[in-house]
């Protein structure tokens, strides 16, 4: 070994030195930082997670496009893609995955379904990884968890916020107030959380009764039974929780046999899904005319631009909800980088915490602001409607997104 | 612990040990926390096998609806500790208990039914608890955490304690499962698997032993669930209920080997580890090809082993032992034998009747069988003749008549309890125990009977000396020829001690030499005071063994009397060969 020799002990050392050095200059100047998204990319669920993929890989190229991180010299910023699949446990396996192949994430999002999510921030919390998500349910920020960041209104927030809204429109509409009210859905975390105040008080609260009450486990395989208990109860709308586009189409098409499609019987869906553009392949455009459609999140005029180049790129015929939260979210993990000026996971967690703006990443909420509260709730997150005409969503409501007027149908 | 078994446990406990060390060792090295999940599941899973393997591979009692148990043990213990805080490890115990109380809800309704529709019926249950969960809104419940003092709730953040406890379950139960394998209870469950209503007539109470085997199954999958929810963080109904659950421990065990006992643990070592690396691997390249990737990868084992890894291999590469001499017989202890033929009725018919429908199958049937005497009992095709033993052994209730022995009524008892009393039966169709060596189908009959562990053995010796089969005594009987066979069954039933032996066509496809064999081990048991009753074709072989003869013709005594006699009766010449044969005689 006479190199070894000839370099001696001093010599080692000084270059085991300067590697440790390298390798310090290289932690403060990555020259690309990893992100990590974790949606179904597989099963009845995967067009949601293909839609967040769309919109996670367009912020992706936006933010290179435009330099990277700044505060970390331009480094990169990498979006490293995980199946979540079709069950929680595959979720929670695929998140332990994810942490054991790449120990150097700055943050992450998903699940999209409530489930899957409850499952992998079991993970993700372990391993203190920020993870920001757009699922629904109340579980996931009601553990006392602190690395998990719920950017939509809760389940419970949106059903109590939903209803009045639905109520005031119809009577402004109509002329008269709905009284009776039947429900659809399925058993998953999400829609559990959201029907749980609406039976438990909102109903009591709007002076509406409840006319059939119709639970199921997804996937649907007929929903000929479900219909007709439906329409023998006669109700003045019907709320349509359903959590996967088969579903919906099954539903629809359920519906518009029994004579009840959207334009003859209030229809209001809830959930992204209910929005995806090939739902309106996969069903004729009039089942779907004048369905009304309760979701987290919509592109309102400060998301223009984003939305014509999103159409543009990928062929999707609108931005819609699963897209502009991934958008969204690569946003916000690149903001709370810069701000941190620092990859460490738990700095971004420690600013994700603690942010509280109004520009940039927040705008591409409705009510245009983005901070976190004490659970991981978005503060001041609000539910949007919109509404099918001429088989296209429309934002109805809150106004700062609206580009359309609300109507509802006439009941015979 | 049966005679004989003390090498057997040694061996598999040593290398049960071995494996443990080595798996713990491996698992040391690992640190990828993905992997290290893996290493975890494997002996989950494999504890999951061995329990499915108790009921269903050694008891036979094919089961699709494994994932009841396993469920109610992860369901018990997240519940108990999101509700009452308790921590996992009595959690899991408390699962366990659980466990074993679903195994008699369930066993009681379901054991009455047997074969396609005991399985069938099995996989209802998990569907069904599947639904309460739903309803009752346990559609995911997420562990809470402990971070104030994670190892007493059973969480480590170091994945590697994981494994450990997953292996400490393990080898709790496959201890579990080699002392049922070396034990009268393993004998009895694969006596009960092969046949039941053999081994019904060998004594063994088959009910009280399938619920046995469904307790300890269901005990050790409820262990098995609930670690497994405490890996996983999360329980759904689907991840501890679902058709797919059911069906892992049926498609481990039958990879690595059924009643075998290292047979799940190396279908879980397989199985497991491929599938979880084909998510994390196939999957990236082509979503959901992995589900494709691991049933070939099945299809094509099963094709190549079709018994399962472990016995294909030990078939190929291990000639099994020659087996050592067996020991001399012990001296006959007082009272052991019956006493010698002293013309006293042993058994006795009277106006025996059983109709099926319309058909009068046995009709006012009376005979008696006298100690020491060697009663045949002839007829033509549909007499009656198999009819009647199964009427006196308890298979068939009958309509009418009575049956005593030795003074008590046989009837209304079930066929174990009919051994009991002291008779021992054998079937036309012999049923062997094929993997088993010849003295170990035999000490089924006398473990059957209720002797202890030391008798059973020595009254098995004893019978293989009595019927010629001492030397055979290690081979498995899946080698033995068609004789051999008969006088197995003569053997095991010879074990039980018995005061009256129903062979029910002993002789059937001998050839007249074997024939002559099996009529010498017959006289040879009369000789040492042997009361039985035989169904036989053979004629000849009857002239030559029995004392005297009960001829049976539709469903109705014909005849009785001594051998000679009957076959001069006119009746009894009619009733074989017809009128008109019995015309042309006369002419």
């Amino acid at each position: 070994m006479p190199i070894i020799d000839g370099i001696g002990r001093r010599g080692a050392l000084s270059l085991a030195g300067a590697a440790a050095l390298a390798g310090k200059a290289h932690a403060q100047n990555p020259t690309e930082v990893k992100i990590a998204m974790l949606v179904p990319l597989s099963g009845p669920w995967a067009r949601s997670g293909l839609l967040e993929q769309m919109g996670a890989r367009m912020a992706i190229d936006d933010v290179n496009a435009a330099g990277g991180i700044q505060a970390l010299g331009g480094a990169k910023l990498r979006l490293m893609e995980f199946d979540a699949g079709d069950s929680a446990e595959k979720a929670k396996d695929a998140a332990q995955r994810m942490i054991s192949q790449e120990p150097d994430l700055a943050g992450g999002f998903g699940c999209w379904h409530s489930g899957f999510t409850l499952a992998a921030t079991e993970v993700t919390e372990r391993a203190e990884l920020p993870w920001l998500t757009l699922s629904y349910s109340d579980l996931i920020t009601g553990r006392g968890f602190k690395f998990v960041f719920q950017s939509s209104p809760t389940a419970i927030s949106q059903a109590e916020e939903l209803l009045p809204i639905i109520v005031d429109l119809a009577t402004r509409a109509s002329g008269t107030r709905p009284t009776k009210v039947a429900v659809v859905g399925s058993n998953n975390p999400a829609v559990t959380s959201f029907l749980k105040p609406i039976r438990e008080h909102v109903l009591k609260d709007l002076n509406l009764t409840l006319v059939a009450d119709e639970i199921f486990t997804a996937p649907l395989a007929d929903a000929t039974s479900i219909v007709q208990k439906l329409r023998s109860g006669k109700p003045d709308f019907v709320l349509v929780q359903s959590d996967n586009v088969g579903d919906d189409k099954l539903l629809l098409e359920k519906f518009a046999e029994f004579g009840l499609s959207a334009k003859k019987m209030p229809l209001v869906g809830g959930g992204g899904h209910w929005c995806v553009p090939e739902l309106i392949k996969l069903t004729a455009p009039e089942n779907l005319e004048g369905l009304i459609v309760g979701l987290a999140d919509w592109p309102g005029k400060a998301a223009a631009d984003i939305d014509k180049r999103f159409v543009k790129r990928t062929g999707e015929p609108w931005f819609g909800h699963d897209s502009i939260f991934a958008y969204a979210h690569v946003m916000i993990l690149k903001e709370a980088i810069e701000r941190g000026k620092s990859a460490d996971r738990r700095k971004v967690a420690e600013i994700l915490r603690t942010i509280d703006i109004t520009s940039g990443p927040a705008t591409l909420f409705p009510d245009g602001r983005l901070a976190y509260d004490e659970k991981g709730r978005r503060k001041g997150a609000k539910i949007c409607i919109v509404q099918y005409r001429n088989g296209k969503p429309v934002p109805v409501y809150p106004d700062s997104i609206a580009t359309g007027e609300a109507f509802w149908p006439k009941t015979s | 612990m049966r005679i004989g078994t003390a090498e057997n446990l040694r061996r598999d406990l040593t290398i049960l040990l071995c494996l443990v060390v080595i798996y713990l060792g491996f698992a040391w090295l690992v640190p990828n926390s993905y992997f290290q999940l893996i290493l975890t599941l494997v002996p989950i899973w494999a504890a999951f096998g061995v329990s499915w393997n108790i009921l269903s591979g050694y008891g036979g009692q094919l089961s699709f609806g494994h994932a009841s148990f396993f469920g109610i043990g992860g369901y018990s213990m997240t519940l108990a500790l999101v509700y009452w805080n308790l921590t996992p490890w009595l959690g899991i115990p408390l699962g366990v208990i659980m466990g074993a109380v679903a195994a008699v809800i369930i066993g009681t309704p379901t054991f009455r039914l047997r074969g396609h529709y005991f399985a069938l019926s099995m996989l209802a249950y998990p569907l069904a608890i599947l639904y309460f969960m739903q309803y009752f809104g346990f559609q995911e419940v997420s562990l809470p955490m402990h971070r104030e003092a994670p190892a007493a709730y059973l969480e480590f953040s170091d994945p590697r304690y994981y494994t450990l406890v997953a292996v400490g379950l393990l080898a709790v139960s496959v201890i579990v499962c080699i002392l049922v394998e070396n034990s009268r209870f393993g004998l009895a469950l694969l006596a009960l698997r092969q046949n039941e209503l053999a081994a019904e007539a060998a004594g063994i109470d088959t009910k009280a032993w399938k619920m046995r085997a469904l307790i300890v199954s269901g005990m050790i999958a409820a262990g098995a669930g609930g670690l497994y929810a405490c890996v996983q963080l999360v329980v759904t109904p689907d991840s501890v209920f679902g058709l797919l659950v059911s069906a892992q421990p049926v498609v481990m065990t039958l990879f690595g080997g059924v009643a075998s006992l290292w047979g799940p643990l190396i279908g879980a070592a397989f199985l497991i580890p491929l599938s979880k690396l084909l998510d994390a691997y196939a999957g990236d390249y082509l979503r959901g090809i992995q589900g494709v990737v691991y049933g070939a990868a099945v299809i094509a084992i099963i094709l190549a082993a079709p018994d399962g890894l472990f016995w294909t291999f030990r078939d190929r590469f291990f000639k099994p032992k020659a087996s050592a001499p067996l020991p001399a017989p012990e001296p006959i202890a007082k009272g052991a034998i019956a006493p010698a033929a002293s013309g006293v009725p042993l058994m006795n018919v009277e106006k025996l009747s059983k109709s099926f429908g319309g058909l009068r199958a046995v009709s006012d049937v009376s005979f008696s069988i006298a100690e020491g005497e060697i009663l045949g009992i002839i007829g033509p095709n549909g007499a009656g003749k198999t009819t009647l033993f199964n009427v006196l052994n308890g298979v068939l209730a009958a309509d009418a008549g009575s049956a005593t022995l030795g003074g008590a009524t046989m009837l209304g008892k079930k066929v174990h309890q009919v051994c009991h009393m002291g008779v021992g039966r054998t079937f036309q169709v012999v049923r062997s125990f094929p993997r088993l060596p010849l003295i170990d189908n035999v000490i089924i009959g006398a473990y059957g009977a209720g002797l202890s562990d030391h008798d059973a053995a020595a009254e098995a010796i004893r019978a293989l000396h009595r019927t010629g089969l001492a030397d055979q005594a290690g081979v498995p009987a899946g080698q033995l020829t068609n004789k051999q066979l008969r006088l197995m069954e003569l053997a095991r039933a010879l074990a039980g001690r018995p005061r009256l032996l129903l062979l029910d066509e002993t002789l059937a496809g001998l050839g007249r030499e074997e024939c002559d064999d099996v009529l010498n081990v017959l006289d040879r048991l009369r000789q040492e005071g042997m009361t039985i009753g035989i169904i036989e074709h053979t004629m000849h072989a009857m002239m030559r063994i029995a004392d005297r003869f009960v001829v049976l013709d539709h469903g109705a005594v014909l005849a009785t009397g001594r051998p000679r006699d009957v076959v001069e009766d006119r009746s009894v010449i009619e009733a074989y060969l017809g009128k008109k044969w019995l015309a042309k005689q006369d002419a």
